[in-house]
C-alpha cells in the first residue's frame, strides 16, 4: 500500500512503499523469521541462565515478592497510564515523566500546607496531574500534531517538554529533596518480611486504581470508545465517536495516573525534581514489552518487574545492579522482539 | 595573549558540542536513528580513558600513554556503539529510545557504582594534558586547539559523507528504510558501520573533554550533555551540515560564552540560575522550533531545494 506524506523534520518527500502491519511484504516476513531464528537461542539461553540463578537464591524469592509488590505498585499504575496514552497517541511522551513529578509536588503541598492527610490528597493532585497533562495536549502536542509534526519529531518536543519542566521545579522548589508530613508507620510482618502498614494500605490502593483503570478501558462505554479510536481512528469517527473528547479523556486519565503514582512514590520515599524521570526508563520499559500482550500485560510485566527489581537488588546487593541488569534483560527482550508492533496490539 | 580561562572552558563546550552536533547529524539527520544518549557514548570514551590514564601503571610516559589510553577509550565507545546499534537495528523509534537512553543510564550506574575504578560521587583526579608548557593557562588554550582541530576534520567528513554514495544511502535509509531493504541495499550493515564510527568519535570528543577538565564527575553523565547537542542540532537544522555549528554557537555559545563571560549579571546567578535558566529556555526551544520550524533555522537540504526547482512543487 502507498501513501504519500512529508517528512517534518528531513523535509524530504516520503511518497514511496510504506508497508502496512496487517500486510507484511516477503522482505518483512524474512526479516521476522530471521530475527525469530535469532532470538530463540537468546531467550532459551536466558531462561536457563536465570533459572540457575533462582535455584541458587531459592531463600530470597519469598521476600522479593513481598518488598516487589509492596515497594514497586506505583510502577504498574505509572505504566497503565502510559500505555494508554501510547496506544491512542503511538507517542512516546518523554514529559509523563514530569507528571508523575509533579503529581508528587501536588500531593505534598496539599498535605504539608494545608494539613490533610495522605490520602485525602491522593485524588486531588492525580486531577491537578490529569488537568496538567491535558494543558500540555492542547497546548503544545495538538497544535503540533495539526501542523503535521512526525512521530519522532513529538518525542523530542516531549524531551524538550520533559526538561523544560523538571528544570523549571528545580528553578522554583530548589534541588533540595522534600517529605510529605505522615505519622511514622507500623511494621507488619508478612512470611518473615517486616513492611511498613503503609506500604501495604498503598499496595491496596494502588491494585484498586489499577483495576479500576482497566475496568475503565475494557468494560465502559468510554473505554470502548477509546480503545476503537486507537484501533482505527477514522472508523471511529465515522461511527460517531468525537476524537477530540475522547482524547482528552485519555491525556487526563494517563495524568490522572501518572500523578497518583507520582503521590506513593513521593510518600514512600521523599520528593525531588528527578523523582519521575528516575522511574521513567522501567516505565518506558514495561510498556514496550508488557504491551505485547495489551493492558493486562503491561500489568502482569508492571508486577514482574517490581518483583525483580526487589530479587536482584537482595541478590546483587546494589539497587542499581539490579537496574542494571534489568535494563539489560528489557532490551534483549525488545531486541527478541524485534519491530513496531501493529496498532491492534500495542495494548 | 592567553585567554582569560572562563572564556577558554566556555569555547571547549561550544566547540566539543558542535562536534557532538555533528555526529548525530549523521544519525539522527540523515539516517533518522534517534539517538538519546550521546552521553552514554561520550561518557564511556570519558571514565574509560579516565581509568585506562590514572589506575593503569604504564611502562611509558606521555604523550604516548595519553595517545594509547586515547586510542583505547575510542576503540571501547566505538565497541559500544556496535552492541547498541546490533540492538537497536530492527527497532522503530521507540525501541530507539529506550536503547540508546537505557545505555545512557547503564553508563551513568557503572560510573557511580564502580567506586574502585572511577571514583564513584567522589569523583577522580589524576588526569593532565600529555604536555606541559608551564602555564596552566596555556596549555587550556593548547588543547582548545587541538580540539579545534579535531573538530574541524569531523566536520570535513561529515561534509565529504553529505557528497559521497555512502552519504545518498544513509539519506535514503533515513527516508524510508523498507524502500532501501526492497532495493537490496545493505541497511543493518550501513546503519551498524555508521553508529560504530560515530559513537567512537562521540568517545574521543569525551577523551578530550576529560583532559581539559582533569577531573571526573559522575554528574557531567547527566542528560545536559545530550539535550545541548540536540537542541544544537535541531535548533541550527538537522538536515544541514552547517545547522549544527550555527545552532550550537546561537544556543550553548550565547549561555556558555555570552553570558558567561560578557554579561554584567550578579555572581550568584552564575552558580544557580544561569545553569538552570539555560536548561529551561532549550527545552522550550526545542519545543518552538520543532512545531513553528521543524527543519531548524538552515532548512532544507540544498539538494532538496534543488530537485524542488527542477521538478516543482
Amino acid at each position: 500500500m502507498h501513501r504519500a506524506g512529508l517528512d517534518r523534520m528531513s523535509g524530504r518527500a516520503t511518497d514511496q512503499a510504506v508497508v502496512e502491519p496487517d500486510a507484511p511484504t516477503s522482505v518483512e516476513k524474512s526479516q521476522k523469521r530471521s530475527i525469530r531464528r535469532a532470538g530463540t537461542p537468546m531467550v532459551i539461553a536466558a531462561v536457563i541462565l536465570a533459572a540457575v540463578w533462582l535455584t541458587g537464591n531459592l531463600s530470597a524469592i519469598v521476600p522479593s515478592v513481598v518488598i516487589g509488590l509492596t515497594e514497586h505498585a506505583p510502577l504498574v499504575l505509572a505504566a497503565t497510564g502510559f500505555a494508554l496514552l501510547y496506544r491512542l497517541t503511538g507517542l512516546i511522551n518523554v514529559a509523563y515523566a514530569e507528571t508523575i513529578t509533579l503529581g508528587a509536588y501536588f500531593a505534598m503541598h496539599l498535605n504539608t500546607n494545608y494539613g490533610l492527610g495522605f490520602y485525602v490528597v491522593l485524588i486531588p493532585a492525580g486531577v491537578l496531574a490529569g488537568l496538567l497533562s491535558v494543558a500540555t495536549y492542547l497546548l503544545i502536542f495538538r497544535p503540533a500534531k495539526l501542523r503535521g509534526v512526525g512521530t519522532l519529531e513529538l518525542i523530542i518536543i516531549s524531551f524538550g517538554l520533559s526538561i523544560a519542566l523538571r528544570y523549571g521545579l528545580q528553578f522554583i522548589f530548589g534541588t533540595p529533596v522534600r517529605f510529605f508530613d505522615v505519622p511514622p508507620p507500623d511494621s507488619v510482618n508478612i512470611f518473615g518480611v517486616g513492611v511498613a502498614s503503609f506500604r501495604l494500605v498503598a499496595l491496596l490502593s494502588v491494585v484498586i486504581l489499577a483495576v479500576g483503570l482497566y475496568l475503565f478501558i475494557q468494560r465502559s462505554r468510554y473505554g470502548l470508545m477509546v480503545r476503537a479510536l486507537a484501533g482505527d481512528e477514522a472508523l471511529a469517527q465515522v461511527s460517531g465517536i468525537r476524537p477530540f473528547a475522547v482524547t482528552v479523556l485519555i491525556w487526563f486519565l494517563a495524568g490522572l495516573a501518572g500523578g497518583m503514582a507520582g503521590a506513593f512514590y513521593g510518600v514512600g520515599s521523599s520528593v525531588s525534581p528527578l523523582l519521575g524521570e528516575r522511574a521513567f526508563l522501567f516505565i518506558l520499559l514495561v510498556v514496550l514489552v508488557g504491551g505485547i500482550w495489551g493492558i493486562n500485560g503491561v500489568m502482569a510485566v508492571g508486577v514482574g518487574t517490581g518483583i525483580a527489581l526487589a530479587f536482584m537488588t537482595l541478590t546483587l546487593g546494589k539497587v542499581l545492579y539490579a537496574e542494571l541488569a534489568l535494563t539489560a534483560a528489557f532490551l534483549v527482550v525488545l531486541k527478541v522482539r524485534g519491530r513496531r508492533l501493529t496498532e491492534s496490539t500495542k495494548v | 595573549m592567553v585567554l582569560d580561562t572562563f572564556l577558554i572552558t566556555g569555547l571547549f563546550n561550544v566547540v566539543m558540542l558542535i562536534g557532538l552536533a555533528l555526529l548525530l547529524h549523521l544519525q539522527l539527520g540523515l539516517t533518522r536513528i534517534a539517538n538519546f544518549g550521546v552521553v552514554g557514548f561520550w561518557g564511556v570514551g570519558l571514565y574509560t580513558f579516565g581509568v585506562l590514564y590514572v589506575r593503569v601503571d604504564w611502562p611509558f610516559e606521555d604523550p604516548i600513554q595519553f595517545v594509547v589510553c586515547a586510542v583505547l577509550a575510542t576503540a571501547a565507545a566505538g565497541l559500544c556503539g556496535l552492541l547498541i546499534g546490533w540492538l537497536i537495528a530492527d527497532l522503530d523509534v521507540d525501541g530507539v529510545l529506550v536503547g540508546t537512553l537505557g545505555f545512557a543510564t547503564a553508563v551513568a550506574i557503572l560510573a557511580t557504582t564502580e567506586q574502585g575504578l572511577t571514583g564513584g560521587a567522589r569523583g577522580m583526579g589524576g588526569l593532565r594534558f600529555p604536555y606541559d608548557s608551564g602555564d596552566v593557562a596555556v596549555n587550556e588554550l593548547i588543547w582548545l586547539l587541538v580540539l579545534v582541530a579535531l573538530v574541524a576534520g569531523i566536520l570535513a567528513y561529515v561534509w565529504l559523507v553529505h557528497r559521497a554514495p555512502y552519504g545518498r544511502l544513509l539519506i535514503a535509509i533515513g527516508s524510508n528504510e523498507p524502500l532501501a531493504r526492497s532495493l537490496g541495499k545493505p541497511v543493518t550493515r550501513t546503519k551498524l558501520g555508521l553508529f560504530t564510527i560515530t559513537s567512537a568519535l562521540m568517545g574521543l570528543l569525551g577523551v578530550m573533554y576529560g583532559v581539559m577538565v582533569r577531573f571526573l564527575e559522575v554528574s557531567s553523565l547527566g542528560i545536559e550533555v545530550t539535550l545541548a547537542t540536540v537542541v544544537g542540532l535541531v535548533v541550527g537544522g538537522s538536515v544541514r551540515v552547517l545547522g549544527a555549528v550555527v545552532g550550537v554557537l546561537l544556543t550553548v555559545g550565547f549561555f556558555d560564552i555570552v553570558i558567561q563571560s560578557y554579561l554584567p549579571l550578579p555572581a550568584e546567578w552564575y552558580t544557580q540560575t544561569i545553569p538552570l535558566m539555560r536548561e529551561v529556555l532549550f527545552g522550550v526551544a526545542l519545543i518552538l522550533v520543532l512545531v513553528f520550524r521543524p527543519l531548524g533555522l538552515l532548512g532544507h537540504m540544498r539538494r532538496d531545494r534543488l530537485m524542488k526547482r527542477i521538478h516543482g512543487g
